[in-house]
């Protein structure tokens, strides 16, 4: 079907738009452990500063898989695309 | 497989529908930078907690007892020059002493007689005078407590509870 | 859009102009008309063909424009370039191999047939299509076009370059693309 009809284009994109909004969520969460572990830390209390630590850790590589995986989407939905349009753009080895 | 595609042309794509994805990609790759910040925060939180020392506290004389009436106040600098503490005299023979900057933004905590308590003007934190723990307002975390000795009629400043 | 598809019949042309006026009357550009109609050689023959931009699926002007004015939307239609950024360079008007972009000077602007997207975009046919008598240009849906003993292609060829369009051009039945040469139109011929 011409691709400017192709429901696949529009499904990539509320796919992404659901991994953006999750990303969003995950942040959050993070931005606050950062704030609650710094205001823990000042009141003396260092105990909470590994857990935390690897706490965050989980959540920024949980945001990086679904990084990825928005990306992978938004390069499967552009290949669909004619001609010379669709072709993603990792940088060319150079000659 | 498609061959590879110059960076410019993808982002600068002639189709509208790419463009959406685009402004979408690079929104989604700001978060992600985001939450990897984020997680440099807390790990810059940890190698501070790992990488300190215990601190060493000098005791120091910073007071005679009746030197303030009871109810009055004494301004002293503990433990080092420029770190301003305040003491309380709350009866007859009890004194106790805490850090002056407020833990919310740093303001001067002033005493309070008519509340029995300290005070931020700055906005509105309030601290018990028994144990500088915070009884309203925006300040998380108590106010830090300057431990006292009695020797005779001195006052000695022996350490910070908690340790800063 | 909505189910209907632009057909181009060369060969029904009658050379009315009506479509060149119509166009015309738009408010976006009136005065200046964005069918391309051409006399196909007037010393020899009465015959004429009237163009509109066939938005191509992998539009030449729009990857040639330095300045990113020219975009394709997603319901397919090529859109003239974008005010803010056409610098009227004319490379669009070099690069498109139907020769459809046109220049404004007085504007600095390019502007070519957007199928006169104000009225395709809520269901309405474009003008052209809406005036010609022999409905050379014609904007129906794919069952009616069949009636026609003509065949619909969007498949043409350029030399070494393919390009498929949204504009079906009407073919002889057994043709299933176009293959134009460019050099079998000049007066000067390289020397075999």
């Amino acid at each position: 079907m011409p691709w400017h009809t192709d429901p696949r284009q529009g499904r990539g994109l509320t796919a992404i738009d659901a991994v953006t909004a999750l990303i969003v969520l995950l942040l959050v969460v993070q931005i606050w452990l950062l704030s609650v572990t710094l205001d823990t830390f000042l009141a003396g209390h260092t105990e909470t500063a590994l857990p935390a630590a690897i706490a965050s850790g989980v959540l920024c590589a949980v945001c990086f898989a679904l990084y990825r995986f928005a990306r992978r989407v938004d390069r499967e939905a552009r290949s669909l695309l004619p001609g010379d349009a669709g072709r993603t753009s990792e940088r060319q080895p150079q000659p | 497989m498609r061959e590879h595609e110059p960076l410019w042309r993808e982002e600068f794509s002639i189709f509208k529908a790419n463009e959406r994805y685009v402004s979408r990609r690079q929104l989604a790759k700001f978060l992600t930078l985001g939450s990897a910040a984020m997680f440099a925060g807390n790990l810059w939180i940890l190698a501070r907690s790992w990488l300190r020392k215990a601190p060493h506290y000098a005791r120091r004389a910073v007071a005679r007892a009746g030197e303030i009436p009871v109810g009055g106040v004494k301004l002293f600098q503990y433990p080092n020059p420029g770190e301003q503490c305040i003491m309380v005299r709350t009866a007859e023979d009890t004194y106790v002493a805490y850090s002056q900057k407020c833990t919310h933004l740093s303001c001067a905590v002033y005493y309070s007689r008519e509340h029995d308590r300290l005070e931020c003007p700055c906005h509105q934190g309030y601290f018990s005078i028994l144990d500088g723990s915070v009884l309203q307002g925006p300040p998380t975390r108590p106010l830090p407590k300057v431990v006292l000795e009695r020797q005779g009629d001195q006052l000695i400043a022996v350490k910070m509870e908690p340790e800063v | 859009m909505f189910g209907y598809e632009f057909y181009v019949d060369p060969s029904r042309c009658i050379g009315c102009q009506s479509c060149v006026k119509a166009c015309e009357e738009c408010e976006t550009h009136r005065g200046h008309s964005m069918i391309n109609f051409d006399f196909i050689d007037r010393s020899e023959t009465i015959g004429t063909a009237a163009f509109v931009c066939w938005h191509c699926d992998d539009p030449t002007c729009a990857q040639v424009c330095p300045a990113d004015a020219i975009k394709k939307g997603e319901d397919g239609i090529v859109q003239s370039a974008l005010k803010p950024r056409c610098i009227a360079c004319s490379n669009c008007v070099y690069a498109c191999p139907f020769g459809i972009p046109k220049i404004i000077p007085e504007y600095e602007q390019m502007m070519k047939c957007d199928m006169c997207y104000d009225r395709t975009s809520v269901g309405k046919r474009p003008m052209c299509a809406t005036v010609c008598p022999s409905q050379a240009l014609s904007y129906v849906r794919p069952e009616d076009i069949v009636r026609r003993r003509e065949k619909p292609t969007n498949v043409f060829y350029f030399g070494n370059q393919r390009v498929t369009t949204q504009v079906y051009m009407m073919t002889p039945p057994g043709a299933d693309s176009v293959t134009a040469d460019i050099t079998e139109f000049m007066w000067e011929k390289a020397d075999a």
